[in-house]
């Protein structure tokens, strides 16, 4: 069975395409997670393969299906922390002996294929649609509800893996290289690390709205205690330290104003859903969450880099998509839960959305009131990348479980979890779904 | 502070050989008189490959703003830490933008809105890479 | 003469992620014998408050990277040194606050974590 990416008619990128045509048709029921950890530490029960299959069982379990009735896989083949295995450094051999192997070594340790996988889980013996979505768990789900929507699977599994390896991020490559070739260099010269571009959108958003980086503080306090009662999550796993103003306001700068903790950690981990049929969702294990809409930007900047005009614009015209296809405003959002990684541009999110009908220029103000999961307006319950680590799928498994009633210490209390929208990951360029407790 | 060489390929070759004349050329397409930078195959507006060209610039700017990159991942210049990246928006076309280290001005004291010009400086290989200088 | 240890975490202490070769018995030595000792990591403050409570240490100091020109300013000693495991993060910002810098495997060669009455101590 080859694979292919998903087509471009997949994704809801345009405005006036109306209420969605699967609207509450479609539903997720199960979650599975891998343990996370900070590298991969190259034993086989702890490669992104390996981790990828166990969310994927438990995916299934948590839904109460049984592998035969699975008929659809939605994978992201690219798993990249920004790290990549050495150009020439052979894979251990116990890594290569654990699992059925593919033409490409490096499938199930540095990238992932459907191939991979279902040689490796014999137990899925209907798997009749195979997709490819890009880079990010945001862009499958839409590809995943809209397959199930139009028929080409009943049942499918969703999943994204990371896999991070020993050194420093995007330090090796060409950025290590004493010349470049011509056409990257005329953007790549600068040396500006990955969160540039957002630190320069946040330097001018505070420009223009009088706001200053310091009020990022108590959002990042918030995010980092919400993802301290993730249990899925690498800082719950490994190093349960709070997040406090001092320690967020004296931390090194990267790319200022974009600061250490502005920037997400990068991890090893694998997450993965069950969508399926809203009929057939009723006889699962869980109680089911319908999704409402998925929407798309596709949106390019002008130039080298987007500028606070752009963001703003085209994070207004995503929440018109989103709103529209799902028929709700911006009132029946029960929470927020957009993506946080990089944190300076959670409130282009926030203020697209008009979320408690905040406009642009407001979020930070916003902050500065109670955001916290008790409250009547809480902002990120999942804690996003800032409170786990870099999955960029925290905020989907939230919403799910806040949906269902499980997100155990999580919970929101201040409001009665009803409707809520996440995705990611960039403002100008995501895909974003819309999870409701009721199919209509 | 000398950033890393370029090798110019032949996409970009027109871009790296005006800045060796310090000259600063930009893509243009002739049938939407519309420029596009970082250059692209076609023309983004009406895709075409064929009303491409290298338009010349007046070599003067603004500065849209800047950050101040403390953790660079390009080994070259990781000596000259903290160091400045502004965008420049091209008086040509404001919506054009280019990077720059801003030569001679002070770390993270970079106004928004000043005047810039062009200038060349050679990169590690000799390579000159357009820069720019604050005016006023 | 007193002498000021800047130790970064993880990559150098037993205790980091990923652990390095000193150990937290080296601090307890160096501290009796009347060293400032402190950490410098990447690690939020509060972290590492927690994690020398969790140690029974009782450190002089706790730091962020570009805090080491402030622990000079606030601890006068005749000698003042940062340990670490990278070359960017350590290295850097050591030589940049006018601290010595040693790597770990140079680090636990020196004679102040070697308990009192060593023959190395003389």
């Amino acid at each position: 069975m080859t694979t292919q990416h998903a087509p471009d008619s997949m994704y809801r990128s345009t405005e006036g395409l109306g209420i969605w045509e699967h609207r509450g048709k479609v539903a997720a029921v199960g979650i599975g997670h891998s343990p996370t950890a900070r590298r991969w530490d190259e034993t086989p029960e702890t490669s992104m393969g390996a981790w990828s299959i166990l969310a994927l069982r438990r995916a299934m379990e948590d839904a109460g299906v049984s592998p035969d009735q699975v008929d659809g896989l939605v994978v992201v083949p690219e798993t990249t922390t920004g790290a990549n295995w050495p150009e020439g450094k052979a894979l251990p051999m116990d890594v290569v002996n654990a699992f059925n192997t593919t033409s490409d070594p490096l499938d199930g340790v540095a990238q992932l294929s459907t191939e991979w996988l279902l040689k490796n889980m014999p137990e899925l013996t209907n798997v009749k649609f195979t997709m490819y979505a890009p880079v990010c768990m945001s862009a499958a789900l839409a590809v995943a509800a809209q397959a199930v929507g139009d028929g080409l699977t009943h049942t499918c599994l969703v999943l994204k893996s990371w896999h991070n390896l020993e050194g420093r991020y995007y330090q090796g490559g060409a950025n290590a290289e004493d010349a470049i070739p011509g056409t990257p260099a005329i953007r790549n010269l600068w040396g500006a690390p990955a969160s540039y571009g957002t630190a320069l959108q946040f330097a001018e958003y505070c420009r223009k709205y009088g706001k200053t980086h310091d009020m990022m503080a108590p959002f990042m306090e918030n995010s980092r205690r919400n993802g301290l009662m993730f249990p899925e999550g690498y800082w719950a796993q490994h190093r349960p330290e709070r997040l406090t103003e001092e320690d967020y306001l004296v931390a090194r700068w990267i790319a200022k104003p974009a600061s250490l903790y502005d920037n997400d950690i990068p991890i090893m981990v694998s997450g993965a859903y069950l969508f399926t049929t809203a009929e057939r969702a009723q006889s699962m294990k869980r109680k089911p969450v319908y999704i409402l809409n998925h929407a798309t930007s596709t949106t390019q900047p002008r130039s080298l880099t987007p500028t606070l005009d752009e963001v703003e614009e085209d994070t207004a015209r995503t929440a018109r998509k989103i709103y529209e296809g799902a028929g709700i405003t911006a009132k029946d959002l029960s929470f927020e839960n957009m993506y946080d990684g990089f944190s300076l541009f959670h409130q282009f999110h926030l203020e697209g959305l008009g979320y408690r009908g905040i406009k642009f220029g407001e979020a930070l103000d916003f902050y500065q009131t109670d955001i916290s999961i008790e409250g009547p307006n809480p902002v990120s319950p999942s804690g996003g990348n800032i409170g786990s680590g870099r999955s960029r799928f925290w905020m989907h498994t939230d919403c799910i479980q806040q949906l269902q009633g499980r997100a155990g210490d999580r919970q929101v209390t201040g409001v009665k979890p009803e409707i809520a929208v996440s995705g990611g990951p960039m403002p100008t360029g995501g895909s974003f779904t819309v999870w409701s407790a009721t199919p209509d | 502070m000398v950033k890393q060489g370029v090798l110019p390929d032949e996409f970009s070759k027109p871009f790296w050989d005006a800045a060796n004349d310090e000259r600063l050329v930009i893509q243009n397409c002739k049938a939407c008189d519309r420029l596009q930078h970082p250059p692209l195959p076609a023309c983004r507006r009406c895709g075409s490959e064929d009303s491409l060209e290298w338009k010349e610039m007046s070599g003067r700017g603004t500065i849209y703003n800047h950050g101040v990159v403390y953790d660079c991942p390009v080994r070259l210049l990781q000596d000259d830490q903290p160091f400045n990246v502004a965008v420049i928006m091209l008086d040509d076309d404001p919506g054009i933008q280019m990077f720059s280290h801003l030569p001679g001005a002070p770390v993270d004291d970079v106004p928004a809105g000043a005047s810039v010009e062009v200038i060349f400086e050679a990169s590690a290989n000799g390579q000159k890479v357009p820069e720019w200088r604050v005016t006023g | 003469m007193t002498i000021l240890i800047s130790f970064d975490i993880d990559g150098t202490l037993e205790v980091g992620d990923p652990p390095g070769v000193l150990t937290l018995d080296m601090m307890r030595i160096a501290q009796d014998k009347g060293f400032w000792i402190g950490s410098c990591s990447d690690r939020t403050l509060s972290g590492q408050r927690d994690l020398w409570e969790l140690h029974e240490i009782r450190v002089d100091f706790v730091a962020t990277k570009p805090m080491l020109p402030e622990i000079m300013s606030r601890f006068k000693a005749d000698g003042y040194y940062h340990i670490g495991d990278r070359e960017d993060l350590d290295k850097r910002y050591a030589l940049a606050a006018g601290f010595e810098f040693l790597w770990p495997h140079e680090a636990v060669l020196m004679p102040w974590f070697l308990p009192e009455g060593s023959p190395e101590t003389g």
